[in-house]
């Protein structure tokens, strides 16, 4: 490995701009990743900035379980997400559909139809610590090596 | 009719760093002044009221906690109600006292979160982390309480399903005197800063009348100088408890945030009545829910929140039909409020200071 990707490596484990995205949820799992922010568990000191804007994030929390508004604009976020990128299911929603996949709904999980998923982190909703664990157990795995292995 | 010069139609959304949910609001500007705005929903439309006909209470209560994760502990004690009425079961004092404390908790999380949000957008963001810092508290207690943070299940029919333990009473009382403290130095604060006023007061004006015409409910409502909205005033156990509406006259987005201000100060005080007048004596009284219909409805953090249910002999839910608060208040927001806003940047923070829940709008 040449000390370029060592360098590379260290610094993005060190860096995590993440957007996320509700694609149909009961506002649960958002106000749980707001609740982030929060200066108790404070997301910042781990160099994780949310920001919500696709085009600078490595990082895309997928929240809901996808609804049809979303049918042709998911797709379209995702590749505006520049590469390495992966994407974080947070709560039941977006990896069963939880209590909303019965008969008659109107959503279509699990989002990993859809959108490569990398990691999920069931609950409904999952706690912030949760969260943030898995964002930060993505980072090494994800985007280690990625000019290597590209 | 005079001809409209529009500029350009900027749509602001529906993926937003301002906002926590996706909607979609389109302004014809003119310059940066925003001649008009319209709102475009349908990113989050599950369909829970379909899927909750025809099937039992005890699927549908749940449900109804999922139709908003913000303000869920209203939506559970709505429908619990509303099921109450229909099959005349009573509630035990005790237990009606600790429904309007875990109501007023999860009222004072909804309020603060807003204001962070709000705080947030016109980019005041110390003041928005230390409410954020706040609102874990809030959570806390509401955890204590009810064994869950976002989605408690806290309110069943006859009752509720745990009893408040001596120790989280005093915990309770503590943490309430905290907060008090707290809250009334960020409302000072908030009420003082130069630079708040400025991003804040005169901007997004709805009058008393604009509200009245939009049908505005709730904070939003209450900043316009309309305090009888409140449907509070109609529940027995607040009426017992002494409550009266806050209300303010300006109507601009100051006013509103304002507003969830004096109203969390106001549930703490509610919380401590509560406490002083808890009785001892059983929190289940038991019941079964039968067959009926009823509209019945109650003040969520938003505003007003309605349910109209029709039941089975078994309890099965035939016809349900939700009206959630925010979609009044987008509407007041996006024809009243945005039109005439100065500035582009305005925009986001009086959409925010309305605080749409759109989860709850589309279900």
């Amino acid at each position: 490995m040449t000390m370029l990707q060592s360098l590379k490596n260290f610094v993005r484990s060190k860096s995590i701009h993440v957007a996320y995205v509700d694609v149909g949820s009961c506002n649960g799992c958002d106000i749980e990743v707001l609740a982030c922010l929060a200066p108790r568990y404070d997301i910042e000191q781990y160099g994780i900035f949310v920001h919500n804007n696709p085009r600078e994030a490595d990082v895309l929390l997928v929240i809901g379980a996808y609804t049809p508004g979303w049918e042709e604009k998911l797709k379209g976020l995702w590749e505006k997400i520049p590469d390495p990128k992966a994407a974080i299911a947070i709560g039941n929603c977006p990896i069963s559909g939880c209590l909303f996949a019965r008969p008659h709904t109107l959503v279509d999980p699990p989002v990993a139809k859809h959108i490569p998923i990398a990691v999920q982190v069931p609950g409904c909703p999952p706690r912030p610590t949760e969260i943030l664990s898995a964002i930060l157990s993505v980072a090494p795995t994800v985007f280690k090596d990625y000019e290597v292995r590209k | 009719m005079t001809k409209r010069t529009v500029d350009v139609s900027i749509p602001v959304g529906p993926v937003h760093p301002c906002w926590k949910e996706p909607a979609r609001v389109k302004c014809e500007t003119r310059g940066e002044f925003v001649l008009s705005a319209e709102v475009e929903l349908g990113y989050m439309k599950k369909g829970i009221e379909r899927i909750m006909r025809g099937r039992p209470w005890q699927e549908v209560m749940f449900l109804a906690e999922r139709v908003c994760g913000i303000c869920s502990v209203i939506h559970n004690m709505v429908f619990i109600e509303a099921l109450e009425k229909i099959s005349a079961i009573p509630v035990p004092e005790r237990a009606a006292l600790l429904r309007v404390i875990v109501n007023e908790l999860d009222r004072m999380q909804s309020h603060i979160l807003a204001n962070f949000s709000y705080c947030y957008t016109i980019e005041h963001e110390t003041l928005g982390m230390y409410l954020l810092d706040t609102r874990e508290r809030v959570m806390d207690e509401l955890e204590r309480i009810t064994g869950a943070r976002v989605t408690c299940a806290y309110i069943v029919p006859g009752g509720v399903r745990f009893d408040l333990r001596p120790e989280d009473a005093l915990h309770l009382r503590a943490g309430m005197d905290a907060l008090e403290r707290d809250i009334t130095r960020y409302m000072g604060m908030f009420e003082h800063g130069p630079l708040i006023a400025l991003r804040s007061r005169g901007i997004g004006i709805l009058t008393r009348e604009a509200a009245r015409e939009a049908c505005a409910v709730g904070p939003t409502a209450r900043a316009s100088g309309i305090p009888d909205i409140d449907r509070r005033l109609r529940h027995p156990t607040y009426q017992k408890l002494g409550f009266a509406p806050v209300s303010r006259e300006e109507g601009d987005n100051f006013a509103r945030i304002m507003v969830r201000f004096q109203e969390v100060l106001q549930s703490i005080a509610l919380i401590r009545k509560c406490l002083d007048t808890l009785p001892e004596g059983p929190i289940r009284g038991g019941g079964i829910p039968g067959a009926g219909e009823i509209a019945y409805s109650g003040e969520a953090p938003r505003g007003e929140l309605s349910y109209f249910i029709k039941t089975d002999e078994a309890g099965r839910v035939v016809e349900i039909s939700i009206q959630t608060p925010s979609i009044m208040n987008i509407e007041a927001c996006c024809h009243y409020m945005l039109k005439g806003v100065a500035s582009l940047a305005d925009v986001p923070s009086t959409f925010v200071s309305s605080d749409p829940c759109i989860a709850c709008t589309e279900r």
